[in-house]
């Protein structure tokens, strides 16, 4: 009982990295219907970005930089790969654009970093605390606060200012909101570099809990994004249950099973969600009224 | 106040509009009627930058407007409420209204006084009012109609455009909007209105365009349009 309590407490924080990631990819999905296939290497070159720049400064001033940084990186992705393949109405050109740069991106990072993982310094004590019998790491709960605060942040950002209002609107109708005097195509690359800001965050809130490197975004990215599906590419609620699920089946198969079966749940169950209920488990089929 | 020169425009490679020229001075109600599919909304949409035309000229109080993207177009002071009304469904009505006055809380159109306005809009749609949190998709075909028009009028616009606003209503529901828009007419706001009820359209404007196959067929002040002959035949025959 106690280590299925540990292996609960070690899924939610992994969870939540997958959350935060899934959260991003429903950013840009919600205002344009295209999604950053490059989203795990964002988080990536976050991770590595603020391991360079976490040497000279302490950890929280890194943060902000960091964000900034991945602001920039989610414009550039949008202005290179989407928006050509969307002026050109090309339905598929932005898949095989958010890949191409994701790989770039890769490329880049092994050769500033190089091939090897590297250790990220922990901004928190390393030793675990004890609930209950249960040891948590300081920077497991770091991960989950941090998580539902960007969460919350954009949440709060779309209904109460005008500008959030305005990224919504755009999400429900392009053409309506153009007329509203909103400039549509700046909505989308903002939704892009939010989207972006949200996984380089992700990866130094990770970071200290796993090793950084070159390589490490690919996998988180694609598990990200089983979870957008499983919890609904519109569902915010959907992101947080889709990757708690995810963690919790990933380190409880890891232990009672073999960590070599550890993906295999998630990927059964995004098998069965979209044989079953294609839209997520949160969902919503989208409703039009005339 | 708006001058449309000899506009084409179309779907692709499908020309819809072939060179209409329409001009709305300052405080008048202009109407444009026609049968389905002769051009009505196509016009509105080549004005409002909601598709590029292909050519002629568009000008808003002498700035020439033709061919901008429509969040300029509206900066610019041209406010347009859509066929379909088109409302923020997942937003609440507040909110949809506010979005109408964007340009205005961010600073690319002068700012006045928005919640005065907000105000206003209420009082011109009290149901409005009454469902003010509610959000837009629950709202019935005549109250989103009220929000599409309320939403347009928060801009503060020179020049309004109506695109079949009676569109899906119940009889009574129609007869509340054009006494809205005659009531928006008397207020001095200067509107292209494009509608099928005919007779109740060139009833409440100054001055009407007939629009056949992408051209205008006759155009004059509406009370003369309502007893031309050709015009009753065609298009005044059932419309009350």
């Amino acid at each position: 009982m106690e280590i299925l309590l540990q292996l609960t407490v070690s899924g939610i924080a992994l969870g939540m990295i997958y959350a935060v990631i899934a959260f991003g990819y429903q950013l840009t999905f919600a205002t344009s219907e295209t999604l950053n296939f490059g989203q795990g290497e964002a988080l990536m070159l976050g991770a590595l970005t603020g391991l360079s720049l976490v040497g000279h400064m302490g950890y929280w001033v890194m943060i902000p930089l960091v964000m900034i940084f991945g602001l920039a990186q989610g414009v550039v992705v949008e202005r290179l790969g989407v928006a050509p393949a969307m002026k050109t109405k090309s339905e598929f050109g932005w898949i095989m654009a958010t890949i191409a740069l994701g790989i770039i991106f890769k490329n880049t990072a092994e050769n500033i970093w190089g091939k090897d993982d590297l250790k990220f310094p922990s901004p928190l004590s390393e030793l675990p605390l004890k609930f209950l019998g249960v040891n948590v790491l300081p920077m497991e709960i770091l991960v989950v606060i941090g998580a539902i605060v960007m969460m919350l942040a954009v949440e709060l950002f779309s209904r109460k200012s005008i500008y959030g209002k305005a990224v919504v609107a755009t999400s429900n109708d392009r053409d309506a909101a153009g007329l509203m005097g909103i400039n549509t195509g700046m909505v989308i690359t903002f939704s892009y570099a939010l989207s972006s800001l949200t996984a380089a965050f992700a990866g130094v809130l990770v970071a200290p809990l796993t090793l950084t490197g070159a390589t490490m975004g690919t996998v988180l990215g694609l598990k990200a994004f089983s979870v957008a599906i499983i919890g609904g590419l519109n569902s915010g609620m959907g992101v947080i249950v889709g990757g708690l699920i995810l963690g919790i089946a990933e380190t409880t198969t890891g232990f009672y099973i073999s960590t070599g079966y550890k993906d295999v749940p998630g990927l059964v169950l995004l098998l069965l969600v979209l044989a079953i209920k294609p839209a997520g488990l949160f969902g919503r089929a989208a409703i039009k009224k005339v | 106040m708006l001058k449309i020169h000899n506009l084409t425009a179309g779907y692709g490679k499908v020309q819809v509009l072939y060179g209409i020229s329409i001009e709305v001075t300052k405080g008048k109600v202009v109407t444009l009627i026609g049968s389905n599919g002769a051009g009505k909304t196509t016009t509105m949409r080549a004005v409002s930058g909601m598709i590029k035309p292909t050519g002629g000229e568009i000008r808003l109080a002498d700035r020439d407007i033709t061919g901008l993207p429509s969040h300029r177009i509206t900066r610019a002071g041209l406010a347009h409420s859509p066929e379909g009304r088109r409302v923020f469904a997942s937003l609440a009505v507040t909110d949809n209204l506010l979005l109408g006055a964007f340009p205005r809380l961010t600073f690319s159109r002068p700012k006045g006084d928005v919640n005065a306005d907000l105000e206003r809009v209420f009082e011109l749609f009290p149901r409005l009012k009454e469902r003010r949190n509610q959000v837009a998709g629950t709202l019935s075909g005549g109250e989103q109609q009220m929000l599409a028009m309320g939403r347009a009028l928060m801009l503060n616009p020179d020049v309004l455009l109506l695109d079949e606003p009676s569109m899906g209503l119940a009889p009574l529901l129609v007869e509340e909007v054009f006494r809205t828009i005659a009531r928006l007419k008397g207020e001095g706001i200067t509107m292209l209105l494009v509608e099928q009820f005919a007779a109740a359209a060139l009833t409440v404007a100054d001055y009407g365009y007939v629009l056949e196959n992408g051209r205008i067929a006759v155009h004059g002040p509406a009370a003369k349009l309502k007893d031309d002959p050709a015009v009753r035949a065609a298009y005044l025959g059932q419309a009350h």
